[in-house]
């Protein structure tokens, strides 16, 4: 029973190649945060652009939303890495190269920043309009109504569906793998042909993962959580 | 630049139909699965005192693991541990099956919950057995309820499907990619790719958008509650 089990997943395996795959973790966790910011930053312009009273700025906005919603994040990555290269590089004129790194970031970034601008655009939408106008009315400027009345309640309405994008953006950071950026997945693959045993490294992962996320949606959801409550309009 | 998308794009038209068809044949089963996967979950989950337990934590291993994490782990771990799925394909149909049938699970039971607590109440005291409230009160209301959702989760099925080509199953992203490294010309086959897939989706999103408005329009399931 022992034996079958330590077959299945051995945690001394793990143990004895915690510095590479804690590495790699490190690795999954700066895309994760750097890409979560281009996404959010790509976000805020996306979904307040598909509010906009200019028909071609909003239509722009809708198209840019549906196309990267609606695009596997695979595909823009493998895109990004091979094809965007190319493009600047005949745009310039000279021969351009992407890192890895750079080419995740970017993919993961703009892919859910399609989805992140659906949610801020519901959470702009769910502050009534009323509250803009009597801004308007009292003398504010657009830019400054948006910033200090409309944003501050939007953004708190729309924290718990942002989590969730966040932590699904989380889980996509393993496909990097794919493109030879060097993270946890990436380390797991490598180890598993040095060791010439998928089973206990691959269940492992799997295992690792699911704690890993498991443990911080609850904390992501605890902390927005107290900042909600704290209302710091 | 049409000079190429000539070459490689329509020269190869035939594999990449496969390829899409391939897509599609992964798909369908995996849907399938995840939907009566999902189902079982959801029905354990509510009513089977002790093993929701085990139901719990399965729907939330199948949904905190990435598809990636479980793609591999269903075809290198599977075949040694269970001694199934014998072929790729079924790998990859599992796997994308495990992933959406923790959010099917939990998109039924949103829809079982949502109905009043009334209607299975009398459903009891007129004497109907358990299953058969299940199949005739609660089923056919929660399935025009969740008919969008599970739409929905049909297009993660077909993203997350992208990834089967690591474990090469033959599908498009695969063909794609061969053609890709035959040539070292990926401009036209990965944008004709990711279009296609673009194309896919946003139709799919469409029709669950319609489904969504429709049930809405002539059941008037919001109202009904």
């Amino acid at each position: 029973m022992f034996v079958a089990l330590q077959n299945v997943f051995d945690p001394a395996l793990f143990w004895e190649y915690r510095a590479v795959l804690l590495t790699g973790l490190l690795q999954n966790i700066i895309i994760f945060a750097e890409s979560a910011v281009l996404a959010i930053f790509l976000a805020f312009i996306v979904g307040i652009a598909s509010l906009s009273r200019h028909g071609p700025v909003r239509w722009t906005a809708v198209a840019y939303a549906e196309f990267f919603r609606n695009t596997p994040e695979y595909v823009l990555l493998v895109w990004v890495y091979f094809v965007l290269p190319l493009i600047i590089g005949t745009a310039l004129g000279t021969k351009a190269n992407l890192s890895p790194h750079v080419a995740a970031v970017i993919g993961l970034g703009v892919a859910y920043s399609g989805f992140l601008s659906e949610t801020v655009r519901a959470g702009l939408r769910s502050v009534s309009y009323g509250q803009t106008e009597s801004a308007l009315s009292l003398g504010m400027s657009g830019f400054t109504a948006l910033r200090r009345i409309v944003l501050p309640q939007a953004v708190r309405r729309m924290l718990p569906e942002a989590v969730n994008q966040l932590v699904s953006l989380f889980k996509s950071t393993t496909i990097v793998s794919l493109i030879a950026v060097q993270d946890i997945m990436y380390q797991v693959s490598m180890i598993s042909v040095a060791e010439m045993r998928p089973v206990p490294l691959y269940t492992g992962a799997a295992l690792l993962y699911c704690i890993v996320i498991i443990v911080a949606t609850q904390l992501f959801q605890r902390l927005t959580e107290r900042w909600r409550r704290r209302g710091w309009a | 630049m049409i000079e190429n998308f000539n070459r490689f794009v329509l020269a190869n038209t035939g594999t990449l139909l496969d390829g899409l068809w391939v897509t599609a044949y992964v798909c369908f089963w995996a849907f399938l699965l995840a939907i009566v996967l999902g189902l079982i979950a959801c029905l354990i989950r509510m009513r089977l005192p002790y093993a929701r337990v085990v139901a719990i934590g399965y729907i939330e291993f199948c949904r905190a693991t990435p598809i990636l994490v479980q793609l591999l782990w269903v075809n290198y771990v599977w075949p040694e541990v269970f001694g199934f799925p014998q072929t790729v394909t079924g790998a990859g149909v599992i796997a994308l099956a495990l992933q959406s049938s923790g959010y099917l699970a939990e998109t039924f039971r949103s829809g079982f919950e949502g109905l009043p607590k009334g209607q299975r109440e009398a459903a009891l005291a007129v004497g109907m057995s358990r299953w058969r409230i299940v199949s005739r009160i609660e089923a056919p209301q929660v399935g025009l309820v969740v008919a969008p959702l599970v739409v929905n989760q049909l297009a993660v099925v077909v993203k997350s499907s992208t990834l089967v080509s690591i474990i090469a199953i033959p599908d498009l992203m695969y063909q794609g990619l061969k053609i890709v490294n035959q040539w070292y010309e990926p401009i036209e086959v990965l944008t004709t790719i990711a279009l296609t897939y673009f194309a896919l989706l946003f139709a799919i999103s469409r029709i669950a958008n319609y489904a969504y408005v429709y049930f809405q329009t002539k059941f008037g399931i919001a109202s009904s509650r």
